[in-house]
């Protein structure tokens, strides 16, 4: 008998939206760090008997001080873990999490999903904050969309429009990997059908959503990253920024943007994040009974009311703080659709089809040191793997999109010539998206790749700087001779630079490049003995981030990256 | 179908709906006061259970706790979801009673304790209505659409059959007449919980087979398959559904109305809390579906020990009127109405239309036949 009446939905939820639990959960980023290391899938202390071990999505970095305020009411030890929304939200399923319970934005993916509904015990949500558009205050008043009745009725489709147009331009985390994201799609693609319930992939309006994404100006996998690089380039190339309302209102507050956002919540197209902490472990039931209770308690609401700018969901709290968030009328929600041909075609269209091609230089490390350790067949893996045929969600974000273009540029004594890529674009579908499978001509490129992975060879010193600035230098010109592509570099390195220019001569250099250099970010892998202090300061120059692979498998790491492109 | 799935209904269904359910059950043969008798001589048993959300407030409150040591019980009870309690019908390991948040898991409960050969005895201490959480700018709506009608002040009646239909009809609330306070582009829907499940939502399926079926409780194979695949619009046009005991609630009381303008609930949900809110919010009101349809909570011992709760909780006033406090009506209906009119929360004191549902295996011809729609 066990588990009978949950044979229901398994059988009827069949495959359903297995794949997009792993990506579509959750917030991203962290408020706490400015340069950060991503280390997925870490993992620390094993549970043990008197700590109440939560993992939470990055995005929850802004409640930790919970952690005292819960031991101090309950005398329970409650202690967070933060993990990248992926590796946390694949952990929960396959029963990995290693903790009592787990915290997310949104966790409709994780229980539409028998398997990842069976992990949780039980359910609270714990406090609100929708997803909004906030725009630069100067193009709000150019669009008129500072004057309330207008503010009023905008919907997505007039977000669009005005993306369309040229007149947003926005940061906002991927689509095909955070919730804001995918929602914001959704939204477009609701609006503009003008169905009154869920959609299905065919009632998707191509043009509506191609035109949004003209406005897409400022991908990245993290709320933190975002903040930092719209800090710097909010202006005329970049005056909006969707994301969660707590974190507009937090920006705004912060007083580093050079001017503040108003917020716009789409007519009938709000999506709001509801913070479920779920428990995991069946025996720490009395201490979350504990926790849950003093979370939706008074001191706990206001304090997060006040702290985290997220909206209280006990209602003497909500009353009591309301003045800290905008007076609306009626928030009317986005209907949230669970047909699995809907969101994996609209993430497939928007990787392979919709979203500005990614165009960049793979600096490759291929020293002696690399022959040592498994770190050759590590970093063959990884490139077999983004030229891989991985149908999951994880490995279709990672893999090599349609339109995109690929230089790999092997260095050791010297950078050495780099070979060129280019991934033939798919037939687009005719009306409403769908999963599009490979053309023979991509597939053919995609060995080519995989080829080339497998015949590095490893051997000589450590060129590092002179590779990243020909690499810079090489996406640069190609930057200039077609700038409809995101370009980017990702650099990997397994040691310290022991050839060719040092870091100083490197940043002598790079200032002498031609500012629009700086639309290049360097996304850097850390790896083996890799001097991280150096390549922290190497990214600070060139914008861009570190990601740690010392403790992380090296493809998993790419799958971050791939994020950020 | 395969036998497993056919298996699940059925356990789903086992007279989830009226009396002709408890048919896998032992008799309710416990006399007044005699296991009170058989445990006087003895120190306070410690009874072990496992109960759902709805009645977990209740076993920890301290009165309810006073109360069964005066009468030498205490009970260590353990919140796990209800749909999981059958599971937990292992012989030499089973707890002494279950308390589910209704008839379907309380069925599901005695058929894996006939399977194990495990006495059940089952007592029905408290029961709440079904209604449909809502807000007064909505029942307005409806109101001035021949839909509701305020029966008194805050108390909303609403005819099910043409509310149905004017689902079926795909009408959004801006279609209707003076729907300036929710002028939204949204289908007019209730939203559920998972009718494949949950017990909330296979009473929505009832009413709304009734209602479709022209007032007549579905009888016949081909009606519930012409029915059910009509009432499977309604579950599958919401899109996702929250699907634990009290999402749909949550989202109405957390989110609102922009969100949830009508939520297919456990009346008891509503009042509890307004009992612990001490009212609720300005334009929170309940709609009595015309007709509706009872769930009793059913507490279900497993041991002979565990019957003296059962009793207890059936027949002592005092443990009665706590219930009351976590939004359940009793025998006594004037305490109910008395207890919850100090909250300021509006109820319908008497409920006359309540319909029995459909028969064991039409319900879960129209179940299997609404899962596979959804499964699409």
């Amino acid at each position: 008998m066990k588990n009978t009446i949950l044979q229901l939905p398994q059988r009827a939820f069949t495959g359903l939206l297995a794949a997009l639990i792993v990506t579509l959960l959750g917030a991203c980023g962290d408020k706490a760090t400015t340069t950060q290391v991503v280390s997925p899938a870490q993992t620390s202390a094993a549970v043990s008997g008197d700590v109440f071990q939560v993992l939470a999505t990055s995005d929850l970095r802004d409640a930790q001080p919970l952690e005292q305020m819960v031991e101090k009411a309950t005398g329970i030890k409650l202690r967070f873990r933060y993990g990248g929304t992926m590796e946390s939200t694949e952990a929960v399923q396959n029963g990995k999490a290693e903790a009592d319970a787990a915290w997310f934005a949104n966790a409709k993916y994780l229980l539409s999903d028998p398997q990842g509904q069976a992990r949780v015990k039980l359910q609270e949500k714990i406090m609100l904050s929708p997803i909004v558009v906030g725009v630069s205050e100067s193009q709000a008043v150019q669009l008129g969309w500072d004057k309330p009745e207008v503010a009023a009725k905008i919907t997505w489709k007039t977000i669009a429009q005005a993306a369309k147009d040229g007149q947003l331009k926005y940061a906002l985390s991927n689509p095909a990997t955070s919730n804001q994201g995918f929602m914001a799609l959704m939204g477009v693609a609701a609006a503009a059908s003008q169905k009154a319930e869920a959609l299905t992939a065919q009632d998707v309006d191509r043009a509506a959503i191609s035109g949004f994404i003209k406005g897409y100006k400022l991908p990245g996998d993290n709320s933190t990253y975002l903040s930092e690089k719209f800090i710097e380039q909010q202006g005329p190339r970049l005056n909006a920024f969707i994301n969660y309302e707590s974190w507009l209102l937090s920006l705004n507050q912060s007083g580093k943007l050079k001017e503040k956002l108003r917020l716009i919540y789409p007519l009938e197209g709000v999506a709001t994040a509801d913070y479920p902490l779920m428990l995991l472990s069946d025996s720490k039931r009395d201490a979350y009974t504990k926790i849950v209770a003093y979370l939706k308690g008074d001191e706990a609401q206001t304090w997060l009311s006040k702290t985290t700018l997220r909206r209280a969901v006990n209602p003497d709290v909500a009353k009591a703080q309301a003045a800290l968030f905008p007076a609306n009328s009626m928030l009317i929600e986005l209907p949230f659709s669970p047909d699995r041909a809907l969101a994996d075609g609209l993430i497939d269209a928007y990787l392979n089809e919709f979203r500005q091609p990614i165009a960049s230089t793979f600096v490759l490390d291929v020293s002696g040191s690399m022959n040592g350790g498994n770190r050759r067949q590590q970093l063959v893996q990884a490139l077999q793997y983004i030229a891989g045929d991985d149908a999951s969600l994880t490995g279709r974000i990672a893999r090599l999109t349609s339109r995109e273009k690929i230089w790999m540029l092997p260095f050791s004594e010297v950078p050495y010539p780099s070979t060129y890529f280019e991934v033939p674009a798919g037939k687009p579908s005719a009306k409403g998206v769908q999963v599009q499978t490979d053309t023979a001509a991509k597939q053919a490129v995609l060995d080519k790749v995989r080829d080339y992975a497998e015949g590095l060879n490893m051997n000589g010193g450590t060129a590092l700087y002179d590779a990243v600035l020909q690499a810079l230098q090489n996406m640069s010109a190609e930057r200039k001779k077609n700038p409809a592509y995101q370009y980017s570099v990702v650099a990997f390195t397994d040691g310290e630079n022991n050839k060719g220019r040092g870091l100083a001569e490197f940043k002598t250099a790079y200032a002498a490049l031609p500012e629009d250099v700086k639309a290049v970010p360097v996304f850097m892998v850390l790896f083996g003995e890799a001097n991280e202090k150096d390549l922290k300061d190497l990214v600070a120059t060139t914008g861009g981030r570190i990601f740690d692979a010392r403790k992380a498998s090296l493809y998993s790491v790419f799958k971050d990256i791939r994020a950020f492109q | 179908m395969k036998t497993a799935v056919k298996a699940t209904i059925t356990a789903l269904l086992l007279a989830a709906f009226g009396g002709a359910a408890y048919y896998s059950f032992r008799g309710t043969s416990a006399l007044p006061g005699s296991a009170g008798g058989l445990l006087s001589s003895v120190q306070a048993v410690e009874l072990s259970g496992l109960i759902s959300l709805d009645v977990e407030p209740y076993f920890k409150d301290p009165r309810v706790i006073k109360l069964l040591a005066d009468n030498k019980l205490s009970v260590s009870a353990t919140r796990i979801g209800s749909r999981d309690m059958a599971a937990k019908v292992v012989p030499g390991q089973v707890p002494d009673f279950f308390f589910p948040s209704g008839v379907v898991a309380a069925n599901q409960i005695g058929d894996a304790a006939k399977n194990a050969k495990v006495s059940a005895t089952v007592y029905s201490p408290f029961y709440t209505p079904m209604v449909i959480a809502s807000w007064t700018p909505i029942a307005q709506v409806l109101a001035a659409n021949g839909i509701a009608k305020e029966m008194s002040p805050k108390v909303w009646n609403v005819d099910f059959a043409k509310l149905t239909q004017t689902m079926l009809d795909k009408k959004r609330w801006k279609d209707l007449k003076e729907s300036q306070a929710y002028p939204v582009s949204k289908s007019v829907l209730v939203s559920t919980t998972d009718v494949r499940k949950s017990n909330s939502a296979a009473m929505y399926l009832a009413l709304s087979s009734f209602a479709i079926n022209g007032g007549d409780i579905v009888t016949d194979k081909t009606t519930a398959q012409k029915t059910a695949l009509r009432v499977s619009e309604l579950f599958k046009r919401q899109g996702y559904q929250e699907n634990y005991v009290n999402g749909n609630f949550d989202d109405y009381a957390t989110i609102g109305m922009g969100k949830t303008p009508m939520a297919f609930i456990y009346e008891n949900q509503m009042v509890s809390y307004a009992l612990l809110k001490k009212g609720v919010g300005a334009d929170m009101v309940l709609l009595y579906p015309q007709p509706t349809i009872f769930n009793k909570v059913v507490f279900v011992a497993t041991s002979e020990r565990a019957k003296a709760l059962g009793e207890l909780l059936s027949s002592n006033t005092e443990l009665q009127r706590i219930a009351v406090d976590y939004g359940f009506r009793i025998g006594d209906s004037a305490y109910f109405a008395q207890t919850v009119k100090a909250t300021g929360l509006a109820i319908e004191e008497r409920i006359t239309q309540v319909i029995d549902p459909p028969s064991f295996d039409t319900m879960a011809e129209m179940i299997e036949i609404i899962s596979r729609e959804m499964g699409q």
